[in-house]
């Protein structure tokens, strides 16, 4: 590498960095709270850390009804139902959105785009009704089989645009070889769409984790609470708050989602890098 | 002629409407028997969903609208009453414009930063998926509910940006306790969590053919040539995705002024964006109806706002199919 | 495909459901106890130290009713009321419910709670003085039995002003000037660094405490907004001329503290020498501050038309309207409220215990800052309380709060932005009606 290009890599690491740090400030004061004795968390503010103790970590560990690693696999279940309920239906939708010529497809692409333009709030009371009669209520049903429904049309759509960037000449080349519909989406599109199938994992990981207002709902039973509901529950306006325990506790449930980022972004790597036609 | 030069003849006429939106068929076909038969197998999921799981309670929603409804009791019958009090609704008329702000400000930000480093992290960075695991963390953390007190410890009176105002003598403010500047740092949060935009762009960088940029290569195109003539035109597809969503989502938001205002809006109502103050009309002030109202007139708002960008589109989208 | 629920029936029988589910009529179940198991849900609200104690003492009713299972239900604050609401409309609310005054009456006018006369058979409130119990009746039915007491104080930190060499004020006659006057003594000794007061204005007791000084009331016997747009004025200004002066902290300081939590508040960081606390949060306060804070009672009781302080109830037990299990969730109740044991556990986490025996009971148990709590809570003079806020006006607290900020950020004078509070509210209240 020239001098030259040498200066310019290291300017461009210097500045991701600074610009990387800048934006964790909230991160890396979390995680330097959760290390501090409780009561000095407010008093002492910034980064510097004088006296470093674990004992929020086991506190809050221990705190809730249930040891923490409950919640954490309450969430994981749930993610994990999400996921996969999403990748499959949303997929095959998508291909019929973008793919197929059918009856009635520009209206049920409104409809489908309209169904995320209503906030939560106003259909959850009668969506809780309807899941209340089905006696799904205290489950994770509600939480996991609207996903394996397709209702998160945000993927469907997604999904869509990428398909579209795929040329047609492969579904054509495909078809000549003898596939149908199903093994055009089976072999040529699913493959080629890789990067928004991690795409939808990540974010319905993302999303799921972190939603708050359903699980808050839906599950009743502190031991199925999910990270979310816990960690609210650390919270309370009129007594004190248990911030040590609640930031450590954010540490811990922050690590395996970052580590499922770090994981799952070598899958947005792999996409058509070359010509894609093989 | 060179693969760069097709493609630049491709995309060098915008008069010439190119780009196509979903509806609109690329030749006329006859409707497929076989392809509707196709249609329903492959939309089966979505469309038991959208029937048992979405319409129900999106109809029961519409049909709350026109009622009285306290939670507790049944509704009641009030046919445009709701509306028609939106109409005076003084609270109602500020969240809308502390909701618009918050959508043609932040948004626009949002996706330009996503953007401008979704192509930097993507040109051989080395270290480039931690780089972008570290920029995609504070997504991780957008809807927590720490994120209160964490945006305290930078935008409070006595958080990091004081500080570093500081430091050149600047005086600071409460720019999160103040109703000037609350909305703002608000915007700014949005804009914090690019992260999720940023993937998204990530990944559309992903699919398109190096040949284009090999080809160009060989032209003798440099980056910024390179960027205008193959990256922004093939990432259309993506663009129109971000902004058609992000836009919805905008006018959606919910969860960030709720954390950070703790539920109130405010202050004065400065963070009360439109969802927030349905929520509250629906939970506390156990107002169902008429926030089933505003919730509708939310979508009738988004969908005009998708309509038109769904119309702009076909000037200045590109798709390859 | 098999439905579950047929299409049909979800397009019309959501709309259908909610009319048919939420029917009133006396439903629930019988009183009488049953002898199969029971499985009673409790809700409440709280940070873990309270979920830690409430099921403890959970496990100490089911083994005095070995039939009875209680399962625990707690959420935080804000979760809790969506919660309640969503699972109350679709009858599908816990048995036991931990109630707070803002929302008695909005919960009992509309039928989700229970007429607690029902099960008296197996409720007991005869340890609970009449007054006290009267708090927890709406429309003159008894709908909640009150857990515990709290009564508005003024908290200072005499260390501080030790370490400013002002003199503790002779809280028996003190008067509004008088904290005034002293408060910017603090502040002109603290510099910058501590105000003499942490201002107030965000919630319904010291509104409430300043009404009835005046000799008026915050809401009327018909549940109407009975405080006058002078009254209310008046407390604005006198919390203008706090920031103006110095002696409170500018307003977006103030704003910022006061919807934060408990311990980044002035008080709790040593940032202010006197505050307007419920006497039940010394407790936490002095966790948070570490240095000294002392229980005071509040100025111008003396010179008052009529007494401000009243004992309010912390919070209540209630029972949902349509719980299967009336009669159990009774002696659950029962046992919050009258078992010593119980009481040993809980301590004052949700207020000094209404039931005398109990409170002289437990006293020795007490840690410091509790005791003091306690001490003070017999000792302050007491007018009759105010009545349950009104169906509708459960929302006061977040209307001061708005109005509180528009003045103090000068986007509204008092005058205008007490009429316009008083507007507000009755409209809410009307409109519930």
């Amino acid at each position: 590498m020239t001098t030259r290009a040498r200066v310019r890599s290291v300017v461009k690491h210097l500045a991701l960095i600074a610009t990387a740090t800048l934006m964790l400030y909230p991160v890396l004061w979390m995680v330097v709270s959760s290390l501090r004795p409780q009561d000095k968390i407010f008093q002492e503010p910034g980064l510097l850390l004088t006296e470093a103790q674990v004992r929020n970590y086991s506190d809050g560990w221990s705190a809730l009804a249930d040891t923490f690693d409950v919640y954490l696999v309450n969430s994981a279940i749930v993610v994990l139902g999400a996921i996969i309920g999403n990748l499959v239906s949303c997929s095959m939708a998508a291909y019929a959105f973008a793919r197929l010529d059918f009856v009635g497809r520009r209206p049920l692409f409104a409809v489908m785009l309209m169904t995320i333009m209503l906030p939560v709030h106003v259909v959850i009371v009668p969506q809780y009704i309807l899941f209340s009669e089905l006696g799904w209520l205290n489950t994770f049903l509600p939480l996991i089989v609207p996903k394996l429904l397709a209702t998160d049309a945000f993927f469907v759509f997604l999904m869509v645009q990428f398909i579209r960037g795929i040329p047609r000449e492969l579904d054509d080349a495909a078809r000549i070889d003898g596939c149908g519909h199903g093994g055009i989406f089976l072999r040529v599109i699913l493959p080629l769409m890789t990067p928004a199938l991690a795409t939808t994992a990540i974010f319905t990981f993302i999303w799921t984790w972190n939603d708050f207002f359903s699980q808050l709902i839906y599950l009743t039973d502190p031991d199925k609470y999910t990270v979310p509901v816990a960690l609210r529950s650390f919270m309370d306006a009129t007594t004190g708050t248990s911030w040590g325990s609640m930031f450590a506790m954010s540490v811990v449930s922050l690590v395996p989602v970052f580590l499922a980022f770090l994981i799952g972004q070598r899958y947005l790597v792999r996409g058509i890098a070359t010509t894609g036609i093989k | 002629m060179t693969v760069f030069h097709e493609l630049r003849r491709r995309t060098a006429a915008p008069a010439e409407p190119r780009g196509r939106v979903p509806g609109e068929p690329r030749r006329k076909r006859p409707a497929n028997k076989k392809d509707n038969l196709a249609a329903l197998v492959f939309l089966a999921p979505w469309l038991a969903g959208l029937l048992v799981i979405t319409i129900g309670p999106m109809i029961a929603s519409l049909v709350l609208s026109f009622t009285n409804y306290d939670l507790l009791q049944p509704p009641e019958w009030a046919g445009f009453d709701n509306f028609v009090r939106m109409l005076g609704d003084e609270r109602l008329h500020s969240s809308l414009q502390v909701t618009f702000v918050y959508v043609f400000v932040s948004v626009p930000v949002q996706l330009t930063i996503a953007l401008l480093l979704a192509v930097v992290l993507d040109r051989g960075v080395r270290g480039m998926a931690f780089y972008r695991s570290i920029f995609y963390l504070p997504s991780l953390l957008g809807s927590s509910v720490a994120i209160a007190i964490l945006w305290q410890q930078v935008f409070g009176t006595e958080g990091l940006v004081n500080h570093f105002l500081g430091l050149f003598g600047v005086p600071g403010r409460g720019w999160i306790s103040e109703p000037g500047t609350a909305l703002s740092s608000l915007i700014v949060l949005n804009v914090w969590t690019f992260g999720a935009p940023m993937v998204i762009f990530l990944a559309g960088l992903r699919q398109i053919p190096s040949m284009y940029y090999e080809a160009a290569a060989v032209d003798g195109a440099g980056p910024l040539r390179r960027f205008r003539g193959i990256t922004l035109p093939l990432l259309t597809p993506i663009i129109f995705f971000n902004l058609v969503l992000q836009i919805i989502h905008a006018f959606q938001a919910f969860t960030q002024a709720f954390v950070v205002s703790n539920g109130t809006g405010g202050p004065s109502d400065s963070t009360l964006f439109f969802t927030l103050y349905a929520y509250q009309r629906a939970f506390r002030n156990f107002d169902m109806g008429y926030a089933s109202a505003m919730a509708w007139f939310l979508l009738v708002v988004i969908a005009a706002f998708t309509a038109i960008n769904f119309y702009a589109a076909r000037f200045w989208v590109f798709y390859d199919d | 495909m098999r439905h579950v629920v047929s299409r049909r029936s979800v397009l019309f029988g959501v709309p259908a459901a909610l009319a048919l589910s939420a029917c009133s009529g006396s439903g629930g179940g019988s009183t009488e106890l049953s002898n199969e198991p029971v499985t009673l849900r409790f809700t409440w609200w709280g940070s873990d130290a309270r979920h830690q104690r409430t099921q403890q003492v959970i496990t100490l009713f089911q083994e005095k009713h070995p039939n009875i299972t209680v399962k625990g239900e707690f959420k935080d604050w804000n979760g809790y009321w969506d919660s309640l609401a969503t699972t109350a409309a679709a009858q599908e609310a816990p048995d036991v419910i931990q109630m707070d005054e803002l929302y008695l009456a909005s919960y009992a006018e509309r039928g989700a709670l229970l007429d607690l006369s029902r099960v008296s058979d197996h409720l007991d409130t005869g340890g609970i003085a009449e007054d006290v119990l009267a708090t927890g009746k709406v429309e003159d039915k008894q709908y909640g039995v009150p857990t515990g007491l709290a009564a508005y104080s003024m908290v200072v930190n005499t260390d501080l002003l030790d370490q400013y060499g002002i003199e503790v004020p002779d809280d028996d006659t003190w008067s509004w000037d008088d904290l005034k006057e002293i408060g910017a003594k603090v502040s002109a000794a603290g510099g910058g660094k501590v105000t003499g007061v942490q201002s107030w204005g965000f919630d319904m007791g010291g509104l409430n405490i300043w009404t009835r000084q005046s000799g008026g009331r915050l809401f009327g016997d018909d549940g109407n907004v009975a405080v006058k747009p002078a009254v209310v004025a008046d407390y604005w200004r006198y919390l203008v001329e706090l920031a103006d002066k110095g002696i409170a902290p500018p307003p977006s300081v103030t704003v910022e503290r006061a919807t934060a939590t408990l311990d980044q508040s002035g008080t709790a960081t040593n940032a202010s020498a006197f505050g307007t606390w419920w006497n039940t949060q010394l407790t936490s306060l002095s966790a948070a501050s570490g240095q000294h804070l002392t229980l005071l009672k509040l100025p111008g009781e003396a010179d008052a038309k009529q007494r401000g302080v009243y004992h309010k109830p912390s919070m209540y037990w209630s029972i949902f309207s349509r719980s299967k299990h009336p009669g159990e969730a009774a002696l659950l109740v029962d046992f919050l409220a009258n078992s010593q044991d119980a009481a040993e556990v809980m301590l004052t986490d949700r207020g000094v215990p209404v039931n005398e025996k109990i409170r002289t009971a437990i006293e020795p148990k007490l840690d410091p800052a509790d005791q003091a709590a306690v001490r003070y809570l017999n000792d302050i003079k007491v007018s009759p309380p105010p009545r349950v806020t009104p169906n509708g006006a459960s929302d006061i607290e977040k209307i001061l709060q708005r109005h509180t900020e528009q003045v103090l950020f000068g986007q509204a004078k008092p005058e205008d932005a007490a009429t316009s509070f008083i507007n507000e509210l009755q409209a809410e209240i009307d409109a519930a009606a």
